[in-house]
């Protein structure tokens, strides 16, 4: 009994074994047949030399202090001229950025613009010289199984090129971590991604561009995510046009329509918030309306994926130009008609206030939607320094600052001119009125004493001591 | 001469622990008896999640009347964790007994709990005598009686530490100077006079501003004043009924040097009109952000210091709600008198009425004035709040979670915990395919389709 199950268990291990070398001889035929290594040197050779190694030095805000980091990333020339197409969270709000090309040459580039929705910049190499440049491809002609090369500068290890298949052609990722993407869905590849390919391309056989290397899974294997080009086409001739990308707001959220029923008949998505004041909220549009076309044409949106999409054609109305939704309401047809604006940016302006060492951002529709801000009145204290006038005064970061010196603030602009006032003019002591969660609160503003010497003094006496 | 140099020994080393070994045993055979094991188990939910588990527990308990009142430390119950099944361990006799014991409400103003052991036979149970003055003084060494582990079959060990330092806001409270094991919380404590004159605690009170002073993490000595009326009247069996408390409707700071001298005031303290609730007896008589509340009801407010504004908060409280109170302020500097009535404070999110909607394995609660508070839920949100989400119900299965504001079901909106529960006894009772419940949570919002499954709860 014993003997014969060893004998099943070998002949287990045989066929399997020939199995295995079965695959084996598939896999060499493949490899050497369809897909040849000619192929691949040939796909790789079309773009590495316009890969671009980037070196961009970005002002970052923590902890009530802006500071300089030096960030690593990927990039890839699209014209001869020498605009560069990197992802946004590269390059940030540097506006110059160091970029060493495939001859290793190191020039400086210009950045043109920035995307922060789609996560997609734009520089721009000087212009006395020809540069290589690739091959766009069209990412809605892509399919799952495809071979596809992911290069750039993993770790800052440049010109590096790896492969893989796509996995997933259109991948929904919206609001992972604080970062979003409203307006695309991604390309799901195999091909090794890591810190510092943000921003290189996504190649296929034929070596064209097809996406945009910029997000990875971490703590998976070989789960990277890269922005279909196609998203990027027009986001980039926008940027390069006018140095931005203009989108329209009408102030609705959606959810798919599989979040309120089965019935794969009913068509539309649902509108699952209106913004207060905004033109769908003034037009009379409400939350749990179901939108089922913009401008007559009309839209659906079964499932989450479909989302980007249907955002996207709201986006792409004209701010200021009239436009019509239609929508349904307990199973009647209405028509809106509506006025949208401008799509506020994602991050609002932030400002670093030295001497009393905090920083602030003006408040944007974005943040009211992430962080939990009654309204869009004051701005915003995105970091407070320790051993700072602000941080001794008992400024937190969170706050928002509602009036100052019983005036009330508007925007950062107004509360900048006030501040420089301030310390232009000396004043001792200053009067905040702050909103803390749903809490209000008074903040005295005063510059403390340590050791006979006020903060700003000791300040002083570091840099005056620092030039001797 | 042997016995000569043993008690030189001895006597040095009284002179450093300020106790004699003798002194330690006199005190160990009068007050372990008293020193009880309570056995209990508790469902202590996961705040995040708002998942509930459940787990038994030890802590020491320390009896206090003949008839069978027991301290235990506030650790026993909490926000989070709800404590039953209470069973005392006391050693009668040589012999260990058990009884069953009844919780009683919870005081808010001592970190403690009172359990109180069922007694039908009318046994007189050994218990500790507190001295009124503790003797304290940074320094002075204590003793304490504890519980070992069950591995050391819960025997009563005696064990000593000094005082380390004393505070003396927001109330005098006395710190240790090392750590104590689990087995010693709620530890009777005793002075180098041999006297009991509190118990080993940690953290202040919520009512003592405990949230806003933490000092966790430190051990403790709770003297017998901030307990004694709770000896001498113990609180009753714990019900969920609406506390009578009075309430403002403010929530203040303190007037400091710093902003007295801005506004140009006396640099009395007081205590500045930070935010007033609307609707409440602040805001009914005209209490304005920025006024200074300079005296309650005849008392003098001088508070110039965080910790000196949860005075005021007992102030109120004794007041007492139906009653009218006078409130000096200033306004812009001009002293003005106002007069309100006092009236009970809203329930707290800890109190509030909770329902628990089993066949979607939702458990929701009102939203209380303080929860808005604390999760930034502007007044015009109305709805019910997600408490908790069972493991694998069809509510976790529809991406429900807690903390989500549920502001309408279907197409009938939900502004009280009243509605929802009808609602949710005609759906019960209808069993439809499934129900789509529209949720908020911070500024964003949206439909949850939630198919709960009928034929399994039934």
């Amino acid at each position: 009994m014993k003997n014969k199950r060893r004998n099943l268990g070998y002949f287990f291990i045989v066929s399997w074994f020939t199995f295995f070398l079965l695959t084996q001889v598939n896999c060499a035929t493949f490899s050497y047949g369809s897909v040849s290594q000619n192929k691949i040197f040939k796909a790789k050779e079309k773009v590495i030399p316009a890969l671009v190694h980037l070196n961009p030095i970005k002002p970052v805000y923590t902890l009530g202090k802006k500071e300089e980091v030096i960030v690593i990333g990927s990039g890839f020339i699209i014209s001869s001229d020498g605009y560069v197409i990197t992802n946004e969270h590269v390059v940030g709000e540097s506006k110059k950025v160091k970029c060493i090309l495939s001859d290793k040459r190191e020039v400086d580039a210009d950045v043109i613009g920035t995307d922060p929705f789609t996560d997609i910049a734009v520089l721009k190499l000087p212009a006395d010289e020809k540069y290589p440049y690739v091959v766009l491809g069209n990412s809605d002609k892509i399919d799952v199984g495809g071979i596809v090369f992911a290069m750039g500068s993993p770790h800052g290890l440049a010109r590096s090129v790896s492969m893989g298949i796509i996995s997933m052609t259109d991948r929904y990722l919206e609001d992972q971590r604080g970062v979003i993407s409203m307006f695309n869905n991604f390309i799901q590849t195999d091909a090794a991604i890591n810190q510092g390919n943000s921003g290189g391309p996504l190649v296929n056989l034929k070596g064209e561009v097809i996406g945009i290397n910029s997000r990875m899974l971490i703590g998976a294997e070989n789960v990277g995510f890269a922005i279909p080009i196609n998203i990027a086409k027009e986001v980039v001739d926008s940027i390069i046009k006018t140095g931005k990308v203009q989108r329209g707001w009408v102030g609705i959220n959606l959810q798919e329509m599989k979040a309120i029923t089965e019935d794969m008949n009913q068509k539309g998505v649902v509108i699952s918030d209106v913004e207060v004041d905004s033109p769908a909220y003034k037009a009379g549009i409400q939350s749990g309306d179901i939108l089922v076309a913009v401008n007559n044409e009309s839209i659906h949106a079964r499932f989450q994926e479909d989302l980007p999409l249907v955002r996207k054609k709201l986006a792409d109305l004209e701010p200021g130009k009239e436009a019509q939704l239609t929508v349904m309401r307990n199973g009647e047809t209405k028509d809106f008609h509506l006025i949208p604006e401008v799509y506020s940016p994602y991050k609002g302006q932030e400002v670093e206030f030295t001497e009393w060492g905090f920083t602030a951002s003006e408040i944007t529709n974005e943040m009211l939607k992430r962080l939990r801000i009654p309204n869009r009145n004051g701005i915003y204290i995105s970091g407070v320094q320790d051993g700072s006038i602000a941080k001794n005064s008992g400024l937190l970061a969170g706050d928002v600052i509602l009036e100052f010196e019983k005036q009330p603030v508007n925007n950062l602009e107004q509360f900048l001119k006030l501040y420089q006032d301030a310390i232009e003019t000396n004043k001792q002591k200053i009067l905040l009125f702050v909103q803390r969660g749903v809490v209000t609160r008074f903040i005295l503003i005063k510059d403390m004493k340590v050791d006979g010497l006020t903060i700003k003094g000791i300040e002083e006496k570091r840099r005056n001591s620092d030039e001797h | 001469m042997s016995i000569n140099l043993f008690v030189a020994v001895i006597s040095i080393h009284s002179v450093i622990l300020g106790f004699t070994s003798q002194q330690l045993e006199t005190i160990y055979k009068k007050v372990s008896p008293s020193v009880a094991l309570i056995q209990y188990s508790s469902e202590v939910m996961n705040q995040i999640t708002g998942e509930v588990s459940r787990r038994d527990g030890n802590a020491l308990g320390l009896i206090v009347s003949s008839d069978g009142l027991v301290m235990v430390p506030g650790f026993v119950e909490t926000e989070n964790i709800e404590s039953f099944n209470f069973r005392v361990r006391i050693q009668i006799n040589n012999e260990e007994k058990e009884f069953n014991a009844t919780k009683l409400k919870k005081p808010d103003d001592i970190n403690v709990l009172f359990l109180k052991i069922e007694n039908k036979e009318g046994i007189k149970f050994p218990f500790v005598l507190f001295a009124n003055d503790p003797q304290l003084r940074v320094g002075s060494a204590i003793a304490m009686v504890g519980v070992l582990g069950e591995t050391l079959d819960n025997v009563r060990c005696i064990t000593t530490a000094h005082i380390g330092a004393i505070l003396e806001k927001p109330r005098l409270t006395y710190c240790i100077d090392e750590n104590v094991r689990l087995g010693f919380v709620g530890a009777p404590v005793i002075n180098e006079q041999g006297d009991v004159v509190g118990v080993i605690g940690f953290d202040l009170s919520k009512a003592e501003g405990g949230e806003v002073y933490t000092r966790s993490g430190h051990p403790l000595v709770y003297q017998y004043e901030l307990f004694k009326k709770y000896l001498e009247e113990p609180p009753k069996i714990q019900l969920k009924e609406d506390e009578q408390e009075a309430w403002l409707g403010v929530i203040t700071q303190p007037l400091t040097d710093d902003f007295a001298e801005y506004w140009g005031l006396p640099k009395e303290g007081g205590l500045i009109v930070a935010t007033v609730v609307n609707p409440s007896p602040a805001s009914e008589c005209g209490l304005k952000v920025g006024d200074i509340i300079t005296n309650f009801n005849g008392v003098p407010i001088h508070a110039k210091y965080d910790s000196d504004v949860t005075g005021f908060t007992k102030l109120v409280r004794e007041a007492g709600a139906g009653n009218h109170v006078k409130i000096e302020i200033l306004r812009d500097g001009t002293p003005m008198t106002l007069t309100t009535l006092l009236s009970n404070r809203p329930r707290r999110s800890y109190e509030a009425e909770e329902y628990e909607w089993e066949s979607v394995g939702l458990t929701i609660r009102e939203i209380t004035p303080d929860l808005r508070i604390a999760l930034s839920i502007d007044e015009s949100v109305q709805g019910v709040f997600v408490y908790r989400v069972k493991s694998g119900s069809p509510a976790q299965v529809a991406r429900l979670t807690r903390g989500f504001i549920i502001q309408s079901i279907g197409n009938y909106p939900i502004s009280s915990i009243k509605e929802f529960k009808e609602l949710a006894k005609v759906i019960d009772e209808r069993k439809p395919k499934e129900i789509t419940v529209f949720a908020k949570i911070g500024n964003i919002s949206g439909f949850f389709r939630i198919q709960p499954r009928w034929g399994e709860s039934e």
